[in-house]
């Protein structure tokens, strides 16, 4: 019989003794399977966390397709089923122009995206010819959100069947790097929906809300697509007050914009007041004030806006509130909606500051105009 | 990431364009900011919306 209350750990695994073959098998086994099968290993255990994320993608992108055909039923009453013309419009592409010489690639990409923008556009209004201004600008933002998730999904999903179909680590390192970057992104835009159904202010709408309240006792006109310019006097200096028409999911074009008002009222300063990405650390809502064009998106209004301010001789100075991604395109938050007064009295200060008496200032509320009127 | 839990409540502030007096209420379909709503209570002012946002009321 054998004693199993006795059993010797040390004699039995040979720990006192190094020539034990059992020993040696309990250590050099696993050497050699880590060293034949270690990438397969790692890449069983990061797919299963890969998978997980793929599967949140694929809710956050038929969620986003759900709400967008309910939204258009419930609101636009289109004549026939818009699901087949809203599926179809998910696969849309861009294909960027060649930047192999850079020459002129702004005004390439300009144009691709103002084609995309006007098909869209067209396409949205062709589900109901009768829908307002309104209704149609936040399909096409919904749209645009369903486009962009359905796009992750399909971008991820293809990254991890590769390296799967090769069975290749290395393959899906890039992929398990910058996965949480892009599930925060996904969240975030997920989230955004209600507030763009809703027609509420999101974060991004901070600057259009306070040179929105700034207009509102101005004599408004079109000054560019979708861009609204109302002018007014302050402390014996001329206000050109310049936001995306709202209360419309709209940014407008201040390129154009700003083009066409230098050419007839040449401004002496700039300012542009934009919602900007905070840093890790950084408190949300905090306020900041810099030089240079304060606004985001593909870089064309940018470089329309600084390529005129430079050949113009006009300073260009900026206030930006500072937000996280998921504020930019949610709802506004309390304290980003506090900071309103803030800003204005930072803006009276700087015109104050940097003009004087006579001079002309153009002031532009740079983002979504979501919920803000003028 | 953030919270599933995480309600967010949207609300509407009210501003009354003669006596300044303000009145926070839960936001409605139709709300726009600076579109003038009803009179206000404490003078015969009309009550301007100032301000939408969330505020996040429970989070486990």
């Amino acid at each position: 019989m054998v004693d199993f209350t006795n059993i010797d750990l040390d004699q039995l695994f040979g720990f006192s003794d190094d020539s034990n073959p059992l020993l040696m098998l309990v250590w050099i086994l696993p050497i050699i399977i880590f060293i034949f099968y270690g990438q397969r290993i790692q890449l069983q255990v990061t797919s299963g966390e890969i998978k997980k994320a793929i599967k949140k993608l694929d809710g956050y992108r038929t969620e986003a397709r759900t709400e967008l055909i309910d939204y258009v039923k419930k609101n636009m009453s289109p004549s026939e089923d818009p699901t087949k013309k809203i599926d179809r419009f998910l696969d849309y592409f861009t294909i960027m122009p060649v930047d192999m010489d850079p020459n002129g690639v702004v005004d390439k990409v300009r144009h691709t995206l103002r084609a995309r923008e006007d098909y869209s556009r067209n396409h949205v209004k062709s589900l109901s010819p009768d829908s307002n201004e309104l209704e149609l600008s936040k399909v096409i933002t919904l749209l645009e959100i369903a486009t962009s998730l359905h796009m992750i999904y399909k971008i991820v999903n293809h990254m991890y069947l590769t390296a799967k179909k090769q069975n290749n680590y290395p393959l899906i390192l890039p992929l398990q790097m910058i996965l949480p970057f892009i599930m925060e992104e996904a969240e975030a835009i997920t989230k955004a929906i209600p507030a763009f159904q809703l027609g509420q202010p999101v974060g991004d709408g901070i600057g259009p809300m306070i040179v929105g309240k700034m207009m509102l006792d101005t004599k408004k006109e079109l000054v560019a697509f979708q861009t609204v310019l109302g002018e007014k006097e302050y402390n014996g200096r001329k206000l050109f007050l310049l936001k995306a028409e709202g209360p419309g999911s709209n940014v407008g074009r201040p390129g154009d914009a700003v083009e066409s008002i230098v050419a007839k009222n040449k401004p002496d300063i700039i300012i542009m007041v934009d919602a900007a990405l905070k840093m890790e650390g950084e408190d949300s809502a905090i306020t900041a004030q810099g030089f240079g064009a304060a606004i985001g998106g593909i870089g064309t209004e940018r470089f329309q806006i600084e390529d005129i301010a430079t050949k113009n001789n006009i300073p260009i100075f900026a206030i930006v509130i500072k937000q996280s991604i998921k504020e930019a395109i949610t709802l506004m938050t309390k304290d980003i909606a506090n900071q309103a007064e803030n800003v204005t009295s930072q803006i009276n200060e700087m015109i104050q500051d940097n003009t004087k008496p006579g001079q002309k200032v153009l002031l532009i509320g740079v983002g979504n105009t979501i919920g803000v009127p003028q | 990431m953030f919270s599933k839990d995480e309600i967010i409540v949207a609300y509407t502030l009210e501003k009354c364009k003669s006596c300044n007096m303000e009145r926070k209420r839960k936001f409605k379909k139709g709300d726009y900011l600076f579109t003038e709503t009803s009179k206000c209570d404490s003078c015969d002012g009309i009550m301007q919306i100032e301000k939408i946002f969330g505020e996040i009321i429970e989070k486990s």
